[in-house]
């Protein structure tokens, strides 16, 4: 039976089209721009070249005026950091998606289907819920441990049960949406039994925003990133090798299949468990990012990591940006914008080739 | 010159058994046919040779090199295998699918001679018009090519196919088996082949290894080993044996039903198993 999904995707881009290496630097330069953008857009009037103002200062030491230190902290305090770790989160939840599909060779899975992100998501709601019955602030190390934790505990039952049975592709999925349905019960009823104060901070956790933006956020997940990206690219063919030709073969080809896909899901569960701890459940990213730049650059992950990354990246980006001008002053969560613009982009994916009525 | 393999052995778990003290030697240039069953251990034994499942007993060696031994990347430089092909999971041009041949031979980009490597590989297997088309767009056979193609790529001395021909139409599987006798030949290599058809072994295979129960219980040319009383016993049905055009085939005994004549299909043109 054709598949109706991988039916609407292209196999490379087509002679006279740009190179894909070109292509990447372009969405790179696209991505820096975007991110300048994206600190102008509110409530507080900040110009393009206050934004350049403001990285001049403290990049290059231009001085400052007392008439521009609130444009300045607004900028430096509020905006940039924002901007950048949608940018950032965005990136490392699709490259965790393109992973997954890799690993798993199917285009349906994402960080959600091994029940990574549902458990992330439970560590995090259970350190709230329990800090809080405390008396204390959750603080943030303890969240991300909590969440990091338990998505851990996850990825080892997972990989335990499924190498028992040889670490089939199926037997992954199978288990991991076993977690997904148990971790979302177990959700669920954090919030059941939590007080309304939890409750209310459980729930708007849960959305998944970049409202709360911190440096020392952008910062742990741009060093997570800049370790881990370079990683996957090195191993970028192995993945070929599983995606493409399945783990029999790939094993023929030199490829070492177990240590390769363990060394993968580890890497894959750092990133989305320290990225769901920041910004709570941001879910479609990590599946649309992936079929957005299969469409652009083809199936072949020495191109399709890093311009993933990009397409998550913005994906996520642009829908904060959206959520912050659409009912301003009112600042939707951009889990929920992402889920309203990812979801019909992805019908639209899928549907736009006309190809159901080939399966 | 050969592949060895000394007194192998292998179980997926403690209570099953799969092959039993398998022995087995095949010169470069031969095309050995793998038969049996069901679960005779005709896969396991082809996964073993390709490394895809771990030899724990007994020996495979090539030409005084214990390939077990070899590093993955090696053994993949001198050992290819070919699965039977089936849905791609995701879209790759033919030329993109043929460079995943060339995976244990170059590090994050394929060099200018990878490239002509794998166009070659696809020219050879007749691909070159549709080497930038989708793999998930060609019929079941240009696929089945293509992974041929791939493993010709992979510039092989081991070629090892594991039921290639199982789903494919009758003009398929016999166009796989031409491509595959032709490298054998021409190229010199080792071919092995898991193949449940026992008249198209016949046919391209120059010798034949049947397996029954995880044993190799007869091996040699077709000719001289297909024995009915054999065959009947490995496979658990009535045969007939005949010959035809100097290779022996063989015909399961099936009751006709009442109506039909007992021989109601014409057997294939002899021009098209040559």
């Amino acid at each position: 039976m054709t598949n109706v999904l991988t039916r609407a995707l292209p196999a490379v881009p087509r002679r006279g089209r740009p190179s894909r290496s070109l292509i990447i630097g372009a969405g790179l330069v696209v991505s820096l721009l975007s991110v300048a953008l994206s600190v102008v857009v509110g409530t507080a009037g900040i110009g393009l070249g206050d934004v350049f103002h403001t990285i001049a200062i403290h990049l290059f030491g231009v001085p400052s005026t007392d008439s521009f230190r609130r444009t300045e902290v607004i900028v430096t305090e509020l905006r940039l950091p924002r901007a950048l770790l949608a940018f950032l989160a965005g990136a490392a939840l699709s490259v965790s998606g393109v992973v997954m599909q890799g690993l798993l060779r199917n285009p349906l899975v994402s960080p959600y289907t091994l029940g990574l992100s549902p458990a992330a998501s439970f560590g995090a709601a259970l350190a709230i819920m329990l800090s809080n019955k405390a008396g204390n602030t959750p603080s943030s190390l303890v969240t991300i441990l909590s969440a990091l934790g338990f998505s851990l505990v996850v990825s080892l039952i997972v990989l335990g049960v499924a190498s028992m049975k040889r670490m089939k592709a199926v037997t992954l999925l199978l288990v991991g949406m076993a977690f997904f349905q148990l971790f979302e019960a177990l959700t669920s009823a954090t919030q059941f039994f939590a007080d309304e104060n939890t409750l209310a901070e459980i729930v708007h956790w849960t959305f998944g925003s970049v409202n709360d933006a911190t440096w020392h956020q952008v910062l742990v997940v741009s060093v997570l990133l800049a370790v881990t990206l370079p990683y996957l690219f090195a191993r970028a063919k192995a993945l070929n090798a599983i995606a493409f030709a399945g783990d029999d073969a790939a094993a023929s080809l030199g490829v070492n299949v177990s240590r390769t896909r363990l060394v993968l899901i580890v890497v894959v569960v750092v990133l989305t468990a320290v990225v769901v701890s920041f910004t709570g459940v941001i879910g479609f990213v990590g599946l649309v990012g992936p079929h957005i730049a299969r469409l652009v650059v083809g199936s072949d992950h020495r191109y399709l990591l890093p311009f993933g990354a990009i397409a998550g990246g913005l994906l996520i980006l642009y829908a904060d940006v959206v959520g912050r001008a659409v009912l301003s002053p009112v600042v939707i969560p951009v889990g929920i914008v992402v889920a309203l613009i990812g979801a019909p982009l992805f019908i639209n994916l899928v549907l736009s080739k006309g190809t159901l009525a080939q399966s | 010159m050969t592949l060895s393999v000394e007194g192998v052995a292998f179980s997926y778990s403690r209570s099953r058994a799969v092959l039993h003290d398998v022995n087995l030697t095949v010169r470069r240039g031969e095309f050995v046919g793998l038969l049996g069953p069901n679960g005779s251990g005709k896969s396991t034994l082809t996964k073993l040779l390709a490394r895809v499942n771990r030899l724990r007993t007994g020996s495979i060696s090539f030409e005084d090199r214990q390939l077990g031994r070899l590093r993955m990347s090696e053994h993949a430089k001198v050992v290819a295998y070919v699965p039977q092909s089936g849905e791609p999971t995701f879209q790759l041009s033919v030329r993109e699918s043929v460079l995943l041949g060339r995976t244990p031979y170059f590090g994050m980009r394929p060099r200018r001679a990878d490239w002509e490597v794998v166009d070659a590989a696809i020219e050879h297997m007749g691909l070159t018009d549709m080497a930038s088309r989708s793999v998930g767009d060609l019929s079941g056979g240009q696929a089945q090519r293509v992974l041929v193609a791939r493993a010709v790529a992979q510039e092989p001395e081991i070629l090892l196919l594991d039921e290639p021909t199982s789903a494919l139409d009758l003009r398929y599987q016999v166009e796989t088996l031409r491509h595959v006798r032709d490298l054998t030949r021409g190229r010199n290599l080792v071919s092995l082949i898991a193949i449940h058809d026992l008249n198209l072994a016949a046919r391209f295979c120059d010798k034949v290894a049947i397996l029954q129960g995880g044993r190799i219980v007869a091996f040699g040319r077709p000719n001289e080993v297909y024995d009915r009383e054999l065959l009947e016993e490995v496979y658990g049905l009535e045969v007939d044996l005949f010959e035809r055009d100097g290779a022996v085939q063989v015909h399961p005994v099936i009751e006709a039903r009442p109506g039909t004549a007992p021989h109601g299909h014409a057997p294939l043109p002899a021009s098209a198993l040559t």
